[in-house]
């Protein structure tokens, strides 16, 4: 009996470790908050540590951006991140068209949408306010 | 003496920093040379790899255009033809299950979300013939599908377990599947786009087919390194190439400005000012449509 009892608990526990989905809530949350009007895209998922000293913002992915196309860059920190999740874009000539963090006023917007009509592959690019640890997620999404 | 070596090797070095892609400051054109030196393709980092896969644009984006331009939902855009279970080989199983990924994703925009089950249960054949079943959540998707009550849980699981396929994939050394099926999802979407112009000649979707010369040349990368393994990886690269041909006298310019930002509902808005601009012809606009809609039925029938 004891021997059926572990071999069954052995049995459901590989059955959830082979699942091999995990839905992070702090992923749906975000999705779900980005509005009634947004259609989800593409996500990116970012944990930094205190950054030493640099002055870039250091989680850098690339993606293609459509002309005809308003986009919604939504971001989400846990709760646990010592600074909020901000995003630059930068376009293939290196230039910043969108930041959701004003150095000047250290205001951060959490969602920026963004009417693109340049198509072309950009730069996005991830950091937690002042290079602090933190966790979170970007969020795109399609606005109508 | 010296100075004359530093400012050659400076313009040496100027010269081939560059990346494959070259754009100038006023318009895109394909690097000078016609196919891609299988060693430049095969000097890819991971990380270079990553990032091309992620440039190819979701199917979903092209169904949220046809969306917006008011254009009907047609059931005869659709693979119907793919029989999961009659898939033989890796290369045709991956090569599907991109091209499903792509009608699931039109089919989850237009909310025809009760049409999808045949297609989710081809999905999870490909995906489990290839090993990568674990990551479809299939009965999620399929609830969803079911309910219709909730189009952004359904297509984040969609879209989340297609990059978990691909990322898998190419993480333990198959990238040669995760080059098809991105491959099959982009010639689905570009087999859509040039399907539905084809009867609703709208400037903006003209437009959305001409600017994907920006992003062949990454086709042409991820799937450069594969070209040899057999003829069909072979055959694939030859229609790739066609493909680029096509697309070399379509011209993308572009306008300068400098972008508006409001604030709006908490957070900011940015409207760009900059413009991309589509110079292509009729005829060819009339040769991707053709070299587009042979290629993608070539693969559907495994020829």
């Amino acid at each position: 009996m004891k021997r059926i009892f572990i071999t069954i608990s052995l049995l459901l526990s590989l059955g959830f470790l082979l699942t091999g989905q995990s839905t992070d809530p702090l992923v749906s949350n975000c999705v779900m908050n980005a509005g009634s009007d947004a259609k989800y895209l593409k996500d990116f998922r970012i944990q930094l540590g205190k950054a030493t000293g640099q002055s870039e913002l250091r989680y850098k992915t690339n993606m293609s951006l459509w002309k005809n196309t308003k986009y919604r860059f939504t971001m989400c920190s846990t709760e646990d991140s010592k600074g909020k999740l901000i995003l630059n874009i930068k376009d293939d000539a290196n230039k910043v068209i969108l930041s959701s963090y004003d150095k000047n006023t250290g205001k951060t917007y959490p969602f920026v949408d963004f009417v693109c009509n340049k198509s072309g592959i950009y730069q996005l690019n991830y950091d937690f306010t002042e290079g602090q640890q933190g966790s979170g997620v970007g969020v795109v999404s399609m606005v109508k | 003496m010296m100075v004359r070596i530093f400012f050659l090797s400076l313009v040496i070095v100027i010269s081939f920093s560059c990346r494959n892609r070259s754009t100038n400051s006023s318009e895109f054109v394909f690097p000078e040379a016609d196919s891609i030196p299988l060693s430049e393709a095969e000097k890819l980092s991971p990380e270079a790899i990553e990032d091309i896969a992620k440039n190819i644009s979701s199917p979903v984006e092209i169904a949220n255009l046809l969306q917006m331009l008011e254009v009907p939902f047609s059931q005869e855009y659709l693979a119907a033809s793919v029989d999961a279970n009659k898939e033989s080989t890796n290369f045709n199983k991956a090569m599907k299950l991109g091209i499903l990924g792509a009608d699931l994703g039109y089919l989850n925009m237009y909310e025809k979300t009760g049409s999808s089950l045949d297609l989710l249960s081809s999905i999870r054949k490909l995906a489990e013939d290839i090993r990568v079943g674990q990551f479809f959540d299939f009965e999620t998707i399929k609830r969803l599908s079911q309910n219709k009550s909730n189009l952004d849980s359904l297509l984040f699981l969609s879209i989340d377990s297609y990059e978990q396929i691909d990322s898998y994939l190419r993480t333990n050394d198959r990238g040669h599947l995760s080059a098809l099926m991105i491959i099959g999802v982009w010639i689905e979407g570009q087999y859509l786009a040039t399907q539905v112009v084809s009867k609703y000649p709208d400037k903006i979707l003209r437009d959305r087919i001409g600017e994907q010369k920006i992003i062949l040349n990454d086709l042409l990368l991820l799937i450069a390194p594969y070209c040899n393994n057999s003829q069909e990886f072979t055959s694939l690269c030859n229609d790739l190439y066609e493909l680029k041909n096509r697309y070399r006298d379509i011209r993308i310019s572009y306008t300068q400005g400098e972008p508006v930002a409001s604030e709006k509902e908490g957070g900011l808005v940015i409207t760009q000012t900059e413009t991309s601009v589509v110079e292509m012809t009729e005829e060819q606009l009339n040769g991707l449509i053709e070299i587009t809609s042979e290629i993608r039925n070539r693969l559907i029938l495994n020829n």
